[in-house]
């Protein structure tokens, strides 16, 4: 009967250690490269912030070349110089980007709740806190990878489009290797967030709603309807997330605005707040 | 061995599992039954540290289970069908599953063949039946050949060829000497599969016995007996603890008297008696017997058909 051949344990091949992170991480991986969608919407961030910065790229050269003179148009935008306007080429999918993982960071770790797929990551791993710093860690990395790749790639994309212009820049002029940099460290820290807001609320649609009402309407609110109500309101605003993360990636810094290192800090420590919030969370709730 | 102590499991002012205590043996299959909300699956839940107990605790060879260092070799369980991401494939979960221990693909391909699944492991888990949702879960358990398997209504879904495969499994792990838990409703699974009883009602353990002894102390004799006299018979038989019962007008079930007592006494009383069959006590009548006052959700009996007639003649 079919009992025997299950009958042969094969002790042999399968004992040796047990868990430990590195093997963690690695099933995070697989878990994060077997879900097709995942897959996609990685690709699709990837090609919308390309794409985005080509097209910044050649609205830049069309504008200046409209207006005849590039130290001109770039007074008239309000720019200091127009090497502040191309400089920052290089990162300007940013903002879609930071949606579409921040999007995906919740639905990365939500779905598991949804599906029932957390009841195995959690026998699997009943500590619980290294299964959940594991995915984030992976996640957080291949963040950093399609945001500073991306921007690599929009760079050199951008370069043969602003040369008719004469408005290409180097990997060596002053903050734009940062900035590039910078761009993977953003989407790095807004995955972070994401996939905490994703791990409190355990449900996808209201993580996607959270995160976004975040990243994307509480500024705009902010910069708006509540700007009026207190003079210390547009000082905080400063202080939000997606502030933090325009000032990571800025070239030139405004006067009383913060500087690189400043937002990184202040992204930083939201990410910090939120992760370590949905450790505690998840550690002392049922699953 | 799993052992239980005090456990307990409130949400709210709702009780789930109230001060349970238990061990459940290796080298054998011990069945976990109860009616649905019993907490059952709370119960098997709290054993793997996915529920956080009220108070008490339970331990797994002597451990909480999270304390151990491998824990999917020391208790592989399936807890519910529904366990794994829609979209990823049977094989990759297995190998995601298998990673976070060291566990080898050739373990992966190898739980596969045992379960029957070779034919869709490349598929979509969205796409499979509850049955075989159910073979993926027992996969899973296996993965790390463990010495303790809990198994939570295995054979929910599963075809009569999967009903008997996991009876076989059930029953060839509990003879290499590996503690074996399995819960079901069902009282005829477990008739067929397991040796020992843990009978759970309201939270409560009801029974803890060899499924033999549970079956002796709660089902009495009965004979089946068929006369054309029976209000003879009883008068003739009363007395003594016995009972009966007319279930149609010329059939009776006795309790109390044996067959060649009622024989005998039909005999001297000159009663035809045309048929009389001794009656074994089921372990489904010993189940409803114990489990009667705690069942969460009865049924509202059937409307009677006089009833149903008498609305009809209102109209």
């Amino acid at each position: 009967m079919s009992h025997t051949a299950v009958a042969a344990p094969t002790r042999g091949t399968t004992q040796g250690s047990g868990v430990n992170f590195m093997r963690i991480l690695k099933s995070e991986w697989i878990k994060l490269i077997t879900v097709p969608s995942t897959v996609i919407m990685l690709s699709i961030t990837v090609i919308v912030m390309i794409g985005l910065a080509a097209l910044f790229a050649w609205q830049t050269t069309v504008l200046l070349d409209l207006q005849g003179d590039p130290e001109m148009a770039a007074q008239m935008q309000g720019a200091p110089d127009a090497t502040s306007i191309t400089n920052t080429i290089p990162g300007s999918g940013l903002i879609f980007g930071q949606l579409l993982i921040g999007s995906l960071g919740v639905v990365l770790i939500a779905s598991e709740w949804g599906t029932g797929m957390i009841r195995s990551t959690m026998v699997a791993v009943p500590k619980r806190i290294p299964a959940l710093l594991a995915k984030q860690a992976v996640f957080a990395v291949v963040a950093f990878v399609v945001g500073a790749g991306s921007a690599l790639v929009s760079y050199l994309i951008a370069q043969p489009i602003l040369t008719p212009s004469e408005l290409e820049f180097g990997l060596g002029d002053e903050g734009v290797l940062m900035h590039i940099i910078n761009t993977g460290s953003v989407l790095a820290l807004m995955a972070i967030i994401a996939m905490s807001i994703g791990t409190l609320l355990r449900n996808t649609a209201g993580g996607v709603v959270t995160t976004i009402g975040l990243l994307l309407i509480l500024p705009i609110l902010v910069a708006t309807l509540l700007a009026g109500i207190a003079d210390w309101v547009p000082d905080a605003a400063r202080f939000l997330p997606s502030s933090a993360g325009e000032q990571m990636v800025a070239i030139t810094i405004a006067d009383g605005a913060l500087n690189q290192w400043q937002g990184a800090l202040v992204l930083g420590a939201w990410a910090l707040v939120l992760l370590v919030a949905s450790l505690l969370v998840t550690k002392k709730r049922d699953v | 061995m799993i052992e239980a102590q005090g456990l307990a499991k409130r949400y709210g002012s709702k009780t789930a599992v109230d001060n349970v205590s238990f061990t459940v043996h290796p080298g054998k299959v011990t069945g976990f039954l109860g009616p649905n909300g019993a907490g059952k699956s709370t119960t098997m839940r709290m054993i793997v540290g996915l529920d956080n107990p009220s108070s008490g605790n339970v331990t797994v060879n002597g451990r909480r289970y999270a304390e151990h260092r491998a824990p999917l070799r020391e208790v592989g369980a399936l807890l519910d069908a529904k366990a794994v991401h829609t979209k990823r494939s049977a094989y990759n979960h297995l190998r995601a599953m298998a990673a976070t221990h060291g566990i080898p693909n050739s373990r992966v391909k190898e739980v596969i063949e045992m379960t029957g699944l070779g034919p869709v492991a490349k598929k979509r888990v969205g796409g499979f039946s509850l049955g075989m949702g159910q073979r993926l879960g027992i996969a899973a358990a296996l993965l790390g050949d463990p010495h303790t398997v809990i198994l939570d209504e295995p054979v929910n879904g599963l075809d009569p060829e999967g009903v008997q495969w996991v009876r076989h499994l059930a029953k060839g792990l509990a003879a290499e000497g590996r503690t074996v838990f399995l819960s079901s409703h069902l009282m005829s699974e477990m008739a067929l599969t397991a040796d020992h009883l843990i009978v759970i009602g309201r939270g409560r353990i009801i029974a803890d016995a060899p499924i033999e002894q549970i079956i002796s102390d709660q089902g009495q004799a009965r004979t089946r007996v068929r006369t054309d006299n029976p209000s003879e018979l009883i008068r003739a038989l009363a007395g003594d603890g016995v009972t009966s019962k007319q279930l149609e007008p010329e059939m009776l079930e006795i309790t109390g008297a044996d067959s060649h007592r009622i024989a005998r006494t039909a005999l001297d009383n000159r009663v035809l008696v045309y048929e009389l069959t001794p009656l074994q006590a089921s372990l489904e009548e010993a189940y409803m017997q114990l489990t009667n006052d705690s069942v969460e959700y009865h049924s509202a009996d059937l409307p009677q058909a006089t009833q149903a007639a008498g609305v009809g003649e209102g109209n």
